[in-house]
């Protein structure tokens, strides 16, 4: 079963120009027709640069915007006309807003929180026995969140969006001001209740290492259209086609060139190679280095994820769509699944109230 | 019944997280200190100008405890406005839009939670402060539950106009000014610089008639003349200015869940 399902999701909104009798309303899209779906207990990272659609897109599937056109499911249950029975369901981390309250141990928001959620005391009891013991909130769950560090607050928001079981959990920016240890933990944490719990876990982040550490997929979003959705170790390959060579000499080279290939950085004994795969093999690139000069050590690396994806955002929306062309033919399976549950879906929005369905207009 | 629970223990959270604002717990009992100290004086030569032993049916005395009384209600009203204007504007909105509350009940909790502490230490500041400058009037069991009775309604009153405007911040860039101004007529035309019955008799019964005369002006009126007519006169104009103002509460809400927008993540 899909956790989360979207069939041309579209959302606009309008932007006011100007004051006064110059003022001038202009149509922006927001969303624009985003199909896809995500499995139950999948990792998905759901990225893309500032002003991408992102949070639209979050906030139309925990239910607080309503689309102009196109449906939504999660869980089965379209989030804007069902938002009260969703709640129960999913969690939702904002990395920027705390749902802890400031002057208050994270045990009183708990039990805040067992209340809102209408947990059984038994249960709760249980549950929040569980989440301390693996979030290890132990030391501080009795201190006031003002004199928590950075680190122990969120590993505190993240259990208390677990508290009432969501089987889907929507993190916007869950590392945001983390130092490096706290960022490792959280990542460590939620990649465990994802693989140990079968959690979906629907991560927004601009972290690179967020993105390699808790997904396995990867959507980007720009300009409000999906640019990729693709496992993240085919990211880098499939995007730049490229490798990073860093090689050390016993003594200086000779002068390097080579079609396809760009000297990144030459210092010394040192040499820094972005290699194009499109255009020549690595073997041949190899090859032809170690006829340069006795080499000392090489290491062949994908470019860093975060060039990757800043390559990709740094595309025009004209590539983006033919590139969503290409990665469409490349996931006609997953597209053929997509479609499947159209149908699906558009009967379950058409049974919502008439009053609702105004809201659902077509693109 | 449980979603009752629920709101009530919002509340209660709410009040126990009010008691760690120690600093601001004493700065308002200073200024309660000060305020009731010039009140004293002005009061002390009005009376002393007009020759009279009472004023509006009051002494001296129980003008001083109607002013503090009047002064702990206005003091203890808590940041409804400034907060649901900054979730608004900043999107924390989306926090609480995706619980399963009510955002105006949770809200509402979390206001009447936080007020009732600091109406009691402002009260009970305000208590010995007067016991000290005019000494103890007279007051009964039954008069205090009286003014008991008055003020949940006076509270809920209170937050549905500042949450009213807080929402504004859908529609306005700041939302500052018309707190202000909100707050300085509920100051005037609610009793709490001078009793509504001072003022001239002309514009008395509809001065009485606003909401703000119910917020303020009632429940003092009630702690230091207490009359269960006068009771049951304000708990029924109390339920009709809460239920207009649900009303249209509930009207500007849903207008503004239209203008959510995704901005600001």
């Amino acid at each position: 079963m899909n956790a989360v399902e979207l069939d041309r999701l579209y959302k606009t909104f309008l932007l006011k120009k100007g004051n006064g009798f110059r003022r001038t309303q202009q149509e922006v899209v927001a969303v624009d027709s985003i199909s896809l779906s995500v499995e139950q207990g999948q990792s998905v990272a759901f990225i893309g640069p500032n002003g991408a659609g992102k949070s639209t897109t979050i906030k139309m599937l925990t239910g607080i915007l309503h689309p102009t056109g196109g449906c939504a499911q999660v869980l089965g249950l379209v989030p804007w006309a069902e938002r009260g029975q969703l709640a129960g369901k999913i969690g939702v981390v904002f990395g920027q807003r705390s749902q802890l309250w400031y002057h208050l141990p994270p045990d009183d928001t708990f039990d805040l929180l067992a209340r809102i959620y209408d947990l059984d005391k038994q249960m709760y009891a249980k549950r929040k026995a569980m989440l301390v013991d693996r979030f290890d909130l132990g030391q501080f769950i009795k201190t006031p969140v003002r004199k928590l560090s950075l680190g122990q607050r969120m590993r505190a928001e993240v259990a208390a969006s677990l508290l009432h079981q969501p089987k889907v959990i929507f993190l916007d920016e869950p590392t945001i001001g983390l130092d490096v240890v706290a960022r490792h933990e959280l990542r460590d944490l939620l990649r465990e209740w994802n693989r140990e719990d079968g959690l979906t876990i629907f991560l927004t982040s601009h972290d690179a290492g967020d993105i390699e550490s808790v997904s396995k997929r990867v959507i980007i979003i720009n300009h409000g259209s999906v640019v990729f959705d693709d496992k993240v170790s085919t990211l880098r390959r499939r995007y730049l086609g490229a490798k990073v060579l860093s090689l050390k000499f016993h003594e200086p080279p000779k002068t390097f060139s080579m079609p396809g290939v760009t000297v990144v950085k030459a210092n010394g004994y040192a040499l820094k190679l972005e290699v194009d795969t499109n255009l020549v093999e690595i073997e041949q690139v190899i090859q032809h280095l170690l006829r340069s000069g006795p080499v000392a050590d090489i290491t062949i690396e994908d470019p860093p994820l975060e060039e990757v994806i800043a390559h990709i955002y740094g595309q025009r929306k004209l590539d983006s769509e033919e590139q969503s062309c290409q990665e469409g033919k490349r996931q006609d399976g997953s597209r053929e699944a997509n479609l499947a549950t159209t149908s699906r879906l558009i009967s379950n929005c058409a049974s919502l109230s008439d009053s609702q369905a105004k809201e659902v207009r077509s693109p | 019944m449980r979603s009752l629970e629920k709101y009530a223990w919002v509340g209660l959270v709410s009040a126990r997280s009010q008691l760690a604002y120690a600093s601001e717990v004493l700065s308002r009992i200073i200024f309660l200190l000060v305020i009731l100290y010039i009140f004293l004086r002005v009061w002390h030569v009005a009376y002393a100008e007009t020759g009279c032993t009472s004023l509006a049916g009051l002494t001296l005395s129980q003008m001083l405890w109607y002013l503090m009384v009047a002064e702990s209600i206005m003091l203890s009203g808590p940041r409804v406005t400034p907060v649901v204007d900054e979730e608004v504007r900043t999107g924390a909105l989306a926090v609480q839009l995706i619980r399963p509350v009510s955002y105006p009940l949770y809200r509402l909790s979390v206001a009447l939670g936080d007020r009732l502490v600091r109406f009691l230490l402002s009260l009970t500041a305000g208590i010995v402060i007067v016991l000290v400058l005019v000494g103890p009037i007279p007051l009964s069991a039954g008069g205090l539950l009286c003014f008991a009775l008055s003020l949940p309604l006076a509270f809920v009153l209170d937050f549905l106009g500042y949450f009213l405007i807080g929402l504004a911040a859908f529609w306005l860039e700041d939302t500052t000014g018309l707190m202000l101004i909100y707050s300085r007529i509920t100051m005037v035309l609610g009793g709490m610089l001078i009793p509504l019955d001072l003022f001239p008799e002309s514009i008395r019964p509809a001065l009485k008639a606003l909401p703000f005369a119910n917020i303020v002006y009632g429940p003092a009126r009630l702690f230091v003349h207490p009359d269960s007519e006068t009771l049951v006169r304000l708990l029924f104009t109390q339920a009709a200015a809460v239920a207009g103002f649900s009303i249209l509460l509930w009207a500007v809400f849903m207008l503004a869940l239209r203008r959510v927008h995704a901005n600001g993540g």
